[in-house]
């Protein structure tokens, strides 16, 4: 979720090859730019569930606005289009609540089927009144990385925090701590300061250094692409390669490189493209056919990148699906 | 050159008011302090490597944003230069896959030219430096972003350096010690011979003290003030191709903490900012200094959140005892004479 460009008009692409009205279902999904890395996953997903959706007579739009500048108006916009071009049913990320709950709201006066994705979590899909959340918990994922690096022999582990306050990395770390504590490990913070900010080799240097002086640490944890690396490099020079074990939230390339080199242990990913392939599915069944999954908050995270998938993983990346 | 050096005193007041005097006793009672709480991992090789690692980087920006600042400018858009010139590698050599020396000339064109229009701009506008370089920051961010997006679809972008290219631009020698050091000392030496031992030098502090006068004295501030913008683009540049081939990734949202970093590490060396006055010694002891204390507070069991106060503690500290000890040694060599 960055920056976007000026303008705070919204773009409509038409997925569907079909276009001619059909007695399938008609479900919009509201999302993300498609030219942004993680939600070009999503859609992929959505547009693969929905080769069955068109197969069944249906179609499949995916609304995404043009820049995030604005965005809870702008998606609650997208929201509003979406009843008023006739939908059958809504895929919707709950980004804003503020801004954008009152439009969730009129897709459920409007009696039409709503899934909420992404964001919200299962809170968000109970308030509105929705069918289901898809997605995944930043608290989880911690949860998810400690586990792992406590089952992997983590005794004592640090999660670095390269943005103190912000709410959604306080809640990675803190997950992180419940999920080595279950394991048998301990676990501490390490905030770092503004200084470092953005710069790879003042985040390496800070975990060298916490390493030198904290010898029992042998599992860190980190939330951003760019500490990993960080991450990776500051453990080398520390001469503690092997010896401490490296999980972070998301991945790039360059991050799947380190796990396919063995220099990260793993990577927890919310795995976007099950977000919008499950979203969609679920409601091409109920429209079409009244089919339900009575199970409810739907998780597509964390799922677990690490030695034993990577090679499935990278080939999912040259795809689009990961 | 500097207020001090008509004056007459003995050998150790001569030393005293040096402008380096200064932030030199800040950087001893700065390692000192942290020596005593860091222990053996501070005053031993990884306790070096650790602050020299950061110093080399943000001291190759700090000299010649600090030779600007002597001329009286300042120069925020090393900022987004740093992550622009990443990005350019990995992208020439990264993503399309050409050879990286290409990369590298592309990236250090890209810090050349914004540090031409920067100097461009400053000399044929009356807007301040502040304002232009500012606004050639975002405007660089934007372009960096923009164009990342547009070619790779992404915001980080990979490169694989070829192993030569790596061992100059990134390795550690020791397993810890960036080669970007021995870069930095290259650049100290370099701008150390052209601001004190050539008749350029003395036009940058002739421009910083008084740039008509310095105009009627037939120095071209007009081109000498592109030169210094271009120096800094370049060695934010340089930085910006280290880290990528250092790190194998860049990202674009990088590099921010450079500008108010560089900064500090210029004002805590004893460069004021009205400009005029400084020298490339007192520059480096900022920067070391600077480094020390970022590093110092991960070995010191200091409580890592106060980290940021510790920080700006220092710089006000550092300003302060700067402008007291100058004060008392210009006191006492009045004295003597």
């Amino acid at each position: 979720m960055k920056l976007g460009k000026m303008l705070a008009t919204t773009a409509v692409l038409l997925i569907g090859a079909t276009t001619a009205y059909a007695d399938g279902a008609k479900i919009f999904v509201i999302g993300g730019k498609a030219d942004d890395p993680f939600w070009s996953i999503v859609k992929k997903g959505a547009e693969d569930a929905g080769k069955v959706v068109e197969a069944q007579g249906g179609t499949v739009t995916w609304l995404a606005p043009q820049n995030y500048d604005n965005l809870g108006v702008d998606a609650a916009e997208l929201i509003r289009q979406a009843i008023d071009q006739g939908a059958t049913a809504i895929v919707g990320p709950d980004w804003v609540p503020d801004a954008m709950d009152p439009a969730f709201k009129a897709v459920v006066d409007a009696k039409i089927p709503l899934v909420i994705y992404n964001a919200g979590g299962i809170e968000a899909a109970d308030r509105l009144g929705a069918m289901n959340y898809v997605g995944a918990v930043d608290y989880k994922a911690g949860v998810a990385g400690g586990d792992y690096l406590g089952k992997a022999g983590g005794k004592s582990g640090v999660c670095i925090n390269s943005l103190p306050g912000a709410a959604n990395i306080e809640a990675y770390c803190k997950g992180f701590g419940e999920g080595i504590t279950a394991a048998g490990g301990k676990a501490d913070t390490l905030p770092l300061p503004a200084t470092a900010e953005g710069n790879v080799t003042a985040v390496a240097q800070a975990i060298k250094a916490y390493l030198l002086q904290h010898t029992d640490v042998d599992a860190v944890f980190t939330t951003a692409n760019l500490d990993a690396v960080g991450a990776v490099q500051g453990i080398a020079q520390a001469g503690l390669t092997g010896k401490v074990k490296v999980c972070g939230v998301n991945f790039d390339q360059a991050i799947l490189s380190q796990i396919d080199a063995g220099t990260q242990a793993c990577a927890i990913d919310q795995q976007g493209y099950q977000q919008g392939f499950y979203a969609v599915s679920i409601l091409n069944g109920y429209v079409n056919y009244g089919l339900t999954i009575p199970t409810r908050e739907i998780l597509t995270g964390p799922g677990i990148v690490d030695a034993v998938n990577i090679k499935s993983t990278l080939v999912g990346a040259k795809s689009g699906t990961r | 050159m500097t207020a001090g050096t008509t004056l007459k005193g003995g050998g150790w007041g001569r030393l005293a008011r040096r402008p380096e005097a200064g932030s030199f006793l800040g950087l001893i009672v700065v390692y000192v302090f942290f020596a005593a709480l860091g222990g053996q991992n501070f005053l031993g090789a990884p306790g070096w490597s650790s602050w020299l690692n950061m110093a080399a980087e943000i001291g190759t920006i700090a000299l010649p944003v600090g030779l600007l600042m002597i001329a009286g400018q300042l120069d925020i858009s090393v900022g987004s230069v740093l992550p622009a010139s990443s990005l350019t590698v990995a992208l020439i050599s990264g993503h399309f896959g050409l050879p990286l020396y290409l990369g590298i000339a592309g990236a250090l064109a890209v810090g050349l030219a914004v540090g031409f229009v920067n100097g461009f701009l400053v000399t044929r506008t009356t807007i301040p430096s502040l304002i232009i370089t500012i606004g050639t920051m975002f405007g660089v961010m934007g372009l960096t972003l923009g164009f990342t997006i547009m070619i790779a679809g992404s915001t980080g972008v990979f490169l694989v350096p070829d192993p030569l290219t790596k061992s100059i631009f990134g390795s550690a020698i020791g397993g810890m010690f960036q080669v970007g050091i021995f870069w930095w000392l290259a650049f100290v030496a370099v701008t150390y011979g052209m601001l004190h031992a050539s008749p350029w030098g003395n036009w940058v502090f002739a421009l910083g003290g008084d740039k008509e006068s310095a105009r009627n004295a037939g120095i071209p501030t007009r081109a000498l003030t592109i030169q210094l913008y271009m120096l800094s683009g370049f060695a934010a540049a340089f930085v910006g191709v280290t880290q990528v081939i250092t790190f194998g990734s860049a990202q674009v949202a990088a590099g921010s903490s450079f500008i108010f970093n560089s900064i500090m590490c210029i004002v805590i060396g004893g460069v004021t900012l009205t400009g005029g006055s400084g020298s490339v010694i007192g520059i480096v002891f900022g920067t070391i200094t600077f480094a020390i204390v970022n590093q110092g507070i991960f070995f010191s069991g200091l409580d890592p959140n106060f980290g940021s106060i510790i920080i700006g503690a220092l710089l006000l500290t550092a300003v302060l005892s700067n402008d007291s000890f100058r004060a008392m040694a210009l006191r006492y060599a009045a004295k003597k004479k």
